[in-house]
This record gives structure tokens, C-alpha cells and sequence, in this order.
């Protein structure tokens, strides 16, 4: 059992931490001497911020690839994400608190946006089933399964269920796909010159900081009119996920995508595959405790 | 977050406030004393906000505290908005990202990521578009008709 130390000195905090913030300056320091990048690929301007290098570089450091940081430090590193990531939520309330009016006369739009969250499962329970998953689709495809979503699956069917467990991957791949995904669909999207760069910064708010972080800042260079009202309409929308988020997946999704699977999973999801699904159970259940 | 306040904030000044200064740094060319102010009074705006958080019982992450502090803060009715707005106008939203980012690929768990099955890779990437897209469409036509481009 881990525990704590009940009281630390800056000294002993330093001491237990000190190799951790080391590095991770380092790493900082590497991706802002890459700078940000940016490029066409056909209509789509492509932007790869430092936060995108930071994120590489420091897997390939991290404990499964070259194994610079230790376990315990990995651990501690996404405890302190939530801190780190504190003072851009203070510059988005900032801007929001700055831009007031603006915000008022779009509220009515962000707040109807949220609803779009279903297009998790509008795009993804049929791929899902396509590709031959049973109950595991509907974890996956409930929400974008941050933290919390994970939570809420995992105290609704159990740990163990095939639901929690393609909710846990989802949550696993998400970050990953996630943060480095949006921020290019964000252009992809933009390129289209279909929807209003509001629309696509009310968009970018999915729940989750990092994800809205890069999809926003995309956008922010691709529209640079536009850039601080988007940064800050992308916070305000990712804030409203984080508030009525799980709420929204326990009383909307949830049901929705039971709903969804009974009536499409007997049409297009895949036979006679039940022998080798219960195999692979066993072994993923093991992995997940 | 079950950190105490002092933890929190000595985590804060080795990670955020270091490094976004050096980031405003070598992405808007803004000077290392230039930006001590504004990163000083983000960080503050966390501080309250987390504070908030740890004494409200409300089941509510503890960044939308932040980010109310923030909104607050800098809305007409605070007597100290100028001043706010001003010095943290000069730090750039994204310089306080590279380290979140640095920090959440430390803590990804790459081997689980690796072990996972390509189908649930795919997956992703829809669960993803899908959301995006349909917030997009929602956003556009709810802007359309309230008339609040």
C-alpha cells in the first residue's frame, strides 16, 4: 500500500519530486525550442503546437519506452496534470469574464450544443457492431469515456462487465487518439468552410482539457479574428461537459445506446462470435484489475 | 484532489508557473519579467479556485471553480478586472499547455494503450469524430437561430 507522507516540507516534497519536475522541464524545453509548425495538406492547414511534441517526447521518456521515469513518477505525473492544467482554466475564465456579452448572446447555442455528445454512439455503435463487439460497445460508445464517464459505467454495470471494459478502452486509447486526433479533425473540419469557427470552438469542448486544449488552439490559427473568442468558447463549452457531463451519459446516452444496441446489434452485429469474445474476457478482465 | 494546499501549490510553481513563463518565452517573445505578473495572477485564480473546491461539498471538478474564479474575477462587476485582463493578456493560452501535456504523456500508460485491440482503436476515432461533428452541427444551427454570430 502506497501512503502519502502526512506532512512534507518543501524540502522533502522537493526531494521526492524533484527528478519528475527535471525532466519534465527538460521536456518542455525541447518542445518549445520545436516551436509550433504548421503546413497544408491540400484545403486543411495542419497546426502542431508544443503541447503536441511535449506529449510525444515524453512517452518515448516515459517508463514503457526508454524508462527514464520511474512508475512512482508516472503516477504522480498524472496526479499533477489537474494542477498543471489550472492556470489555462484561470486565463479561459479570464477571457470569458472579459467577453461577457459575447458569451451571454451565444449562451442558448452552447448550452444546446451539449446534445451533440450523442454523436458518439450515432457514429460508433454501428462501427462497433460492424466490427463484431457485443456489450463492449456500448461502454465504448456511450461517451468519450474521460475519467469520470469510466466511473459512472463501472458503479452502473461493475467492474468486470463487458461494458466497463470497452469504456476502460476507450479511456485508454482516448488520450492518446484523442488529443493528437482532435486537434487535426478540428482542421479537417475547418477546411470544409462549412461551419462557423463559434460552431467548431463549441465544439472542441468534449470533457476533457487536453483534447479541447488542442483542438482550440488549432482553430485559434486557422481563424486568427476569431482566436481568443474560440479559445475562450471552447473552455466554456469543455466546462459545461465537465459540469452536466456524467448526467448527461448516465440519463440521455445510456439509455440511448441500450436503446440503439437492442434494435441494431440483431441487424448488422456479427454471428456466431460468442466463444471467442468470452475467451479474450477472461484474459482483458485480468488485465483490468 | 486529495493534496494539501501546500503540495499543490509547490507542484504548481515547479510545473506551470516555471514553465509557462519560459514558454511566453520562446513562443510570443514576451521577457521572463513581462510575464511574472499575469502567470502570478493565473496561478492565484487557480489557488481560489481549487480552495473553493476543497471546502465546497458540490460533487463538481475542481477546474470549473478555477475557471468561475477566473470568469468572475474579470467581469464588469469586479472593482480589480483592469488590472486582471491587462497582465494576463500578455500570457498566451497556450504557454501553460506544454507542460500538461509533458506531464499527461508521463503518466500515459503506453503498454496498456499498445495492448489494446485495433478494432477499439477505430472505435476511438469515431467515438471522437462523432461527437465533434455533431456538437459542430448542433453549435451551427443553434447560432442560425438565435442570430448570435
Amino acid at each position: 500500500m502506497e501512503k502519502a507522507p502526512q506532512k512534507t516540507t518543501i524540502i522533502g516534497h522537493l526531494k521526492e519530486n524533484y527528478r519528475l519536475y527535471a525532466i519534465a522541464f527538460g521536456i518542455v524545453l525541447i518542445a518549445e525550442l520545436i516551436g509550433t509548425i504548421q503546413f497544408s495538406v491540400g484545403s486543411a492547414l495542419i497546426v502542431l503546437y508544443p503541447m503536441l511534441f511535449a506529449i510525444i517526447i515524453s512517452i518515448i521518456f516515459g517508463k514503457d519506452v526508454l524508462g527514464f521515469l520511474k512508475k512512482k513518477e508516472t503516477k504522480k505525473a498524472s496526479q499533477l496534470v489537474l494542477v498543471a492544467i489550472s492556470p489555462f482554466m484561470a486565463k479561459i475564465g479570464v477571457m470569458a469574464g472579459s467577453n461577457l456579452p459575447e458569451l451571454v448572446n451565444v449562451g442558448p447555442a452552447l448550452v444546446f450544443q451539449e446534445f451533440g455528445t450523442i454523436g458518439t454512439m450515432l457514429f460508433a455503435l454501428p462501427i462497433a457492431l460492424l466490427l463484431g463487439l457485443k456489450r463492449e460497445a456500448i461502454g465504448a460508445t456511450s461517451s468519450t469515456n474521460r475519467d469520470k464517464d469510466y466511473g459512472l459505467i463501472c458503479s452502473k454495470y461493475g467492474a468486470n462487465s463487458p461494458e466497463a471494459r470497452g469504456s476502460l478502452s476507450i479511456y485508454i486509447i482516448g488520450f492518446l487518439i484523442g488529443t493528437t486526433y482532435l486537434g487535426l479533425l478540428a482542421s479537417i473540419v475547418a477546411s470544409f468552410d462549412f461551419f462557423h469557427p463559434l460552431a467548431l470552438a463549441m465544439a472542441s469542448g468534449i470533457g476533457s482539457g487536453v483534447m479541447m486544449a488542442a483542438a482550440s488552439s488549432t482553430l485559434a490559427t486557422i481563424y486568427p479574428a476569431y482566436a481568443d473568442q474560440i479559445v475562450m468558447l471552447a473552455g466554456m463549452s469543455d466546462m459545461l461537459s465537465a459540469i452536466t457531463g456524467i448526467y448527461f451519459t448516465l440519463f440521455i446516452s445510456l439509455p440511448l445506446v441500450n436503446k440503439m444496441y437492442a434494435w441494431l446489434e440483431p441487424k448488422i452485429g456479427r454471428r456466431g462470435k460468442n466463444k471467442n469474445i468470452s475467451h479474450s474476457k477472461s484474459a482483458e478482465s485480468r488485465v483490468s484489475q | 484532489m486529495n493534496m494539501s494546499m501546500k503540495d499543490w501549490t509547490i507542484s504548481l510553481l515547479f510545473t506551470s508557473v516555471l514553465t509557462a513563463i519560459i514558454a511566453n518565452f520562446f513562443q510570443n517573445d514576451i521577457s521572463i519579467m513581462e510575464s511574472i505578473p499575469g502567470v502570478l495572477i493565473l496561478s492565484s485564480i487557480a489557488f481560489i479556485g481549487i480552495f473553493i473546491a476543497k471546502i465546497v461539498p458540490l460533487k463538481v471538478p475542481a477546474v470549473v471553480y478555477v475557471a468561475l474564479t477566473g470568469l468572475l474575477l474579470a467581469s464588469p462587476i469586479s472593482p480589480i478586472s483592469d488590472p486582471i485582463i491587462y497582465y494576463t493578456s500578455l500570457i498566451s493560452f497556450t504557454a501553460p499547455l506544454t507542460v500538461v501535456g509533458t506531464l499527461a504523456g508521463i503518466g500515459l500508460d503506453f503498454k496498456a494503450f499498445m495492448s489494446q485491440s485495433w478494432k477499439m482503436i477505430i472505435i476511438a476515432v469515431f467515438v471522437f469524430t462523432g461527437t465533434f461533428l455533431l456538437q459542430a452541427v448542433f453549435a451551427q444551427v443553434f447560432l442560425t437561430v438565435t442570430n448570435a454570430f
